[in-house]
């Protein structure tokens, strides 16, 4: 799942619930947060940016991997 | 669930903005300071939502002070560029007066238009050529704006997506029926406007993207399903360009806009460059090459001299380091932190790129010197539009001179009253019946359906009558399909669904315009009329429904 919470250190703000563009993170009433629907991750990064505990990281499926090769070959 | 929940009252405003993208937030904060009472419904949450969520780093626009007094040079650079040709020059010109306005009321408000002090143009350009792009942070931008459209008064609603435009006998938008996606019972909201300003931006997953098992990897915002287009159709608004398919490029497999950020050369595996634009690495015109020829990615992997490279690996230090500023900018941390962590390091690595889907941007609702569509009441701004491009500066400027004419407009009308409008209680039955089933399809199903039609029959790499007609039958009977059968368990799975919905009515009107322009031009590749007809040279075909059923025509472009 793209947006990984480390629930040590959310304070349940619930911040990236309200601002994912996606509505991919959802939860109720004085609850953490959960990642209801990965698959619709956007990667826009909006969740780590503006948590405000620091308490996401992004994960990028194998699907989204960028390609690379050495340079000057 | 049961059937569906209506809220008793309606919202009532002078002008209800639909999407909250910058568009959306640039009408609401002109309206409410022209003096019109503004509403913005948003289905995400405006702080972070539409094609420019977390930034952009390139606004297009004519500084005098800056490129001299001859606007007409800076307008007829804007047409050979990214944005193209498919606008009206008419339409354009009055952008292009207005973008300074618009980039110091950003500074304004904190937007940072000058990051080092100086107006800065770079990137999309070609060498001995005006430049036209405006470098900026635009990292803050929809919090920044958020914040001024609520200091005067906008009242702001997240979580709730607009679904249907309403019409009074004549014809007029007098409303909106909403759906608030705030919990998991969605709830159906009535918007009762004296005018609707459409800003909701472009449509994305129509086509498959680059990995078909992940809808939601496209280089524009995933939540923009053209919506607006479709909705404006459906209430009798003329849209314009729908045949002429563009594609975005960028890295591969990670779709995401940008490209005229990375400052290197487009090299073969060789290390040639391909493009003529460039041979060594320019912070003043990045490679352009990605603007102008845009399918030159899949044509190299298709004759087999592919892949084709981003190559940094000549680039200054001083640039890298200005090209990294430049992707936090544009809101492109993501493709930072992920090279991070697979230590992939631009010095010696060279990144694919390739061509994405089709999409419509700048493909839509056609406009007038208002900002208004062609039926009263309606205006619209941003990516929907269909005779004029510019992307984000493009948005911020019609939002502003649309919500003029809006709040003169709404001076004039009386609202309306929309309760018991025959729509809602339709649209209530069908969300309902969906919320009701217990099996059946889910949106997923339904979308990859819809792509899988659009890119065989309707495809920018080959189109022609049969295909075509073919196409719109399979979709005809698609549609019947979903309609009978997708399910919504909860109100997220409700907006999804309606999404595919919109995006069919756009494949529907995509495949009737392709048909119609029997020629081959730009990427509208048909193998029947594989000539370019000068006849059709410079002309936009149109396509609205009337009471004699949907119309397609040709006019001049102006």
């Amino acid at each position: 799942m793209p947006p990984i919470i480390n629930y040590e250190l959310c304070n349940k703000c619930n911040l990236c619930v309200n601002i994912c563009p996606m509505d991919a993170i959802q939860t109720e009433e004085g609850k953490k947060p959960v990642v209801m629907y990965p698959d619709e991750c956007w990667h826009c990064n909006a969740c780590s940016l503006d948590c405000p505990q620091k308490a996401i990281t992004l994960r990028y499926p194998l699907s989204h991997m960028l390609l690379y090769l050495d340079a000057g070959k | 669930m049961g059937y569906v929940k209506i809220r008793k009252d309606s919202i009532e405003c002078d002008i209800l903005v639909v999407g909250g993208g910058i568009a959306g937030l640039m009408a609401a904060i002109r309206g409410t300071e022209m003096g019109a009472k503004v509403v913005v419904a948003e289905k995400a949450d405006t702080r972070r939502s539409g094609s420019g969520a977390t930034g952009n780093d390139h606004f297009l626009c004519y500084i005098p002070e800056y490129h001299g007094n001859d606007i007409e040079s800076i307008v007829h650079e804007v047409t050979d560029s990214l944005y193209g040709k498919w606008q009206d020059v008419s339409i354009l010109r009055v952008m292009m007066r207005r973008s300074f306005d618009v980039v110091k009321m950003w500074d304004s408000y904190g937007i940072s238009m000058r990051p080092h002090g100086e107006w800065e143009f770079n990137g999309h350009a070609m060498p001995g050529r005006p430049l036209i792009n405006l470098k900026y942070d635009g990292r803050n931008q929809k919090p920044i704006l958020t914040k001024e459209a609520l200091k005067r008064g906008v009242k702001i609603i997240n979580k709730m997506l607009i679904a249907e435009l309403l019409t009074d006998g004549d014809g007029c938008v007098v409303g909106a029926i909403g759906v608030n996606i705030k919990e998991r019972e969605p709830e159906i909201a009535t918007f009762k406007a004296k005018a609707v300003i459409l800003t909701a931006g472009n449509a994305s997953r129509l086509y498959p993207g680059i990995s078909p098992a992940y809808l939601f990897n496209v280089a524009h915002s995933p939540g923009n399903t053209g919506s607006g287009q479709a909705m404006a159709f459906r209430a009798g608004a003329r849209l314009v360009n729908l045949d002429i398919p563009y594609s975005h490029a960028g890295t591969k497999y990670f779709a995401r806009c940008g490209k005229a950020t990375w400052i290197g050369v487009l090299k073969d595996y060789y290390s040639e460059p391909v493009g003529p634009f460039v041979t060594k690495p320019s912070k003043e015109f990045g490679d352009v090459t990605a603007d102008i020829w845009t399918s030159v990615f899949k044509e190299k992997m298709a004759n087999g001299t592919g892949p084709t490279f981003m190559d940094c690996s000549e680039t200054a230090e001083e640039d890298l380091q200005y090209m990294f500023w430049g992707l936090q900018c544009e809101g492109d941390t993501s493709v930072i932190d992920y090279m991070d962590k697979y230590n992939i390091d631009i010095r010696k690595h060279m990144i694919e790129f390739t061509q994405y889907e089709p999409m419509l941007i700048g493909r839509g609702i056609e406009i007038d010197h208002r900002g208004a569509a062609s039926i009263p009441g309606l205006y619209a701004a941003g990516d929907l539009v269909g005779n004029f491009r510019s992307d984000i500066s493009g948005a911020a400027v019609w939002g502003v001179i649309s919500a003029e004419h809006a709040s003169q407009y709404v001076k004039n009308v009386d609202c309306t009253d929309v309760e018991g409008h025959k729509l809602i209680l339709e649209k209530a039955d069908f969300y309902s019946e969906m919320l009701s089933r217990s099996y059946g399809s889910n949106w997923h199903e339904a979308n990859a359906a819809l792509q899988q039609i659009m890119r065989d029959y309707a495809g920018n790499e080959v189109r022609s009558e049969t295909l075509l007609c073919s196409g719109l039958k399979y979709l005809q009977d698609l549609r019947k399909y979903a309609t009978e059968q997708v399910k919504a368990a909860n109100s997220h799975e409700l907006m999804r669904a309606l999404e595919v919905f919109d995006l069919m009515d756009v494949g529907e009107l995509i495949m009737m315009c392709a048909r119609e322009r029997k020629e081959t031009r730009e990427n509208h590749k048909r193998s029947d009329y594989t000539f370019t007809n000068p006849l059709l040279n410079n002309m936009f075909q149109t396509i609205e429904k009337t009471e004699d059923g949907v119309i397609t025509e040709f006019r001049k472009r102006i």
